[in-house]
């Protein structure tokens, strides 16, 4: 207890439980291998008892790691009919834990060793300027931002007074043919101005899943000039270059 | 016609934004047999490698690309107005390792290896790019599953996810730092 004192290293610099412990058996000088449960618990909770509140939502890994080094502690000390094969040594699960960690943190030292080596290296990270006709930059957008612009939409929409409720039904293939009729006809379609165009809350939604569909199955993409822009769909085949 | 053709290869990987592949190449220089690509991009890297010039080309994500040296560095930065350039914090280098070391990986396996949660720092690497979703694992819950992208490749200057630092030299690492204690 008092040697863990000496130390004066708070819980924040460890990154997690098994950092700690790593930290304690290399103090120790102990075999990876051959863990004394004993002592190391005992560090381990020295440790833990040095903060006067643990933090549950940060420092609840450490409290599973203290009941599990317990846990191993208590299987060691039964008695046991015949002596342990290698194999069924209880503190293998953290052995191994262990050196898979220590694995990942050299690695991690590695990788941030070539991250400053690269730091000093600069790239382009602009694209050249390129002509710009009205649509040169299109991007491809992901479906999660498609999602964000239906939903911007359908709160626009929300907001305006409600009057009636439809009894009308939409199915799902009509209205997929609808939007692959559409697209043939006009050869694109602008996301924003379509949904707004269509009547009910509910007809906007099983739309907006026919193009998910649609974007799904390579059938058409979706584009946006830049962000914040709005968003136009294109058939995939025949589309632009 | 072949030093016109290492001019052109060289004004591709100067106007491409990504890591340019031989692939592409070979796809844009259809004129050009693939042994008088390969030829002139040997002589490209030969010519960029005598040592005679500020800019290198080098290879990372299968592709090549220009990059300044590090010798100027504090240079460039003085030019931008740079004090230092930001870098990953030691969460999320761990984070990042366990996926470059485990991928396919799930966030629940992450954190287990980590031994603390690790969605905070997962999701600040999905958003600089360095790490993709890929699908969802077929076992209970559906977990998604997390790989590394050609972004991380490129931001620690490797070619290959084989280039990772391999087995050993990081058990290297973990005997000097045994000596080290």
């Amino acid at each position: 207890m008092e040697e863990a004192k000496d130390y004066q290293v708070n819980l924040e610099v460890f990154q997690g439980p098994l950092d700690l412990l790593l930290f304690l058996i290399r103090k120790k000088k102990i075999d990876i291998h051959d863990i004394p449960i004993a002592t190391i618990t005992r560090e381990y909770l020295a440790f833990l008892t040095q903060k006067e509140k643990i933090n549950l939502e940060r420092e609840g890994e450490f409290l599973l790691i203290a009941a599990l080094l317990i846990y191993i502690k208590s299987q060691m000390l039964l008695p046991r009919e015949s002596e342990l094969e290698d194999e069924e040594d209880p503190r293998k699960i953290l052995v191994d834990r262990l050196l898979d960690f220590q694995k990942i943190k050299a690695a991690s030292t590695l990788l941030s060793e070539k991250e400053d080596q690269q730091t000093k290296l600069w790239k382009r990270s602009a694209p050249p300027s390129l002509p710009t006709t009205e649509d040169a930059e299109l991007v491809e957008v992901s479906l999660f931002e498609l999602a964000e612009a239906f939903l911007s939409l359908m709160k626009r929409k929300e907001q305006e007074n409600i009057r009636l409720i439809h009894g009308k039904e939409f199915s799902l293939e009509e209205k997929m043919k609808e939007l692959i009729d559409r697209l043939k006809e006009h050869g694109f379609l602008d996301f924003l101005e379509y949904f707004n165009s269509q009547e009910s809350f509910e007809e906007a939604l099983i739309s907006f899943f026919c193009l998910l569909e649609l974007i799904k199955a390579h059938i058409a993409i979706a584009v946006q000039d830049s962000l914040f822009h709005s968003i136009k769909v294109w058939p995939k085949q025949g589309a632009r270059p | 016609m072949r030093t016109r053709l290492k001019d052109v290869i060289e004004s591709l990987v100067f106007v491409s934004l990504e890591p340019l592949n031989l692939e592409k190449i070979k796809n844009i220089c259809t004129e050009f047999s693939n042994i008088e690509i390969e030829q002139a991009i040997q002589e490209l890297l030969e010519s960029y490698a005598s040592n005679d010039r500020g800019i290198q080309i080098i290879q990372a994500a299968g592709g090549f690309l220009f990059s300044t040296k590090s010798e100027s560095d504090q240079w460039i930065r003085r030019l931008l107005s740079l004090e230092q350039k930001g870098k990953l914090s030691h969460a999320a280098l761990e984070t990042l390792a366990t996926v470059a070391y485990h991928q396919p990986v799930t966030l629940a396996e992450i954190s287990a290896l980590r031994g603390v949660d690790a969605s905070h720092s997962l999701k600040s690497l999905l958003r600089k790019n360095l790490v993709k979703i890929t699908g969802r694992k077929k076992s209970p819950g559906r977990p998604l599953i997390y790989r590394t992208t050609d972004k991380f490749l490129t931001y620690f200057g490797l070619n290959n996810i084989k280039d990772l630092p391999s087995e050993e030299e990081i058990l290297k690492i973990l005997d000097e730092e045994k000596i080290l204690d």
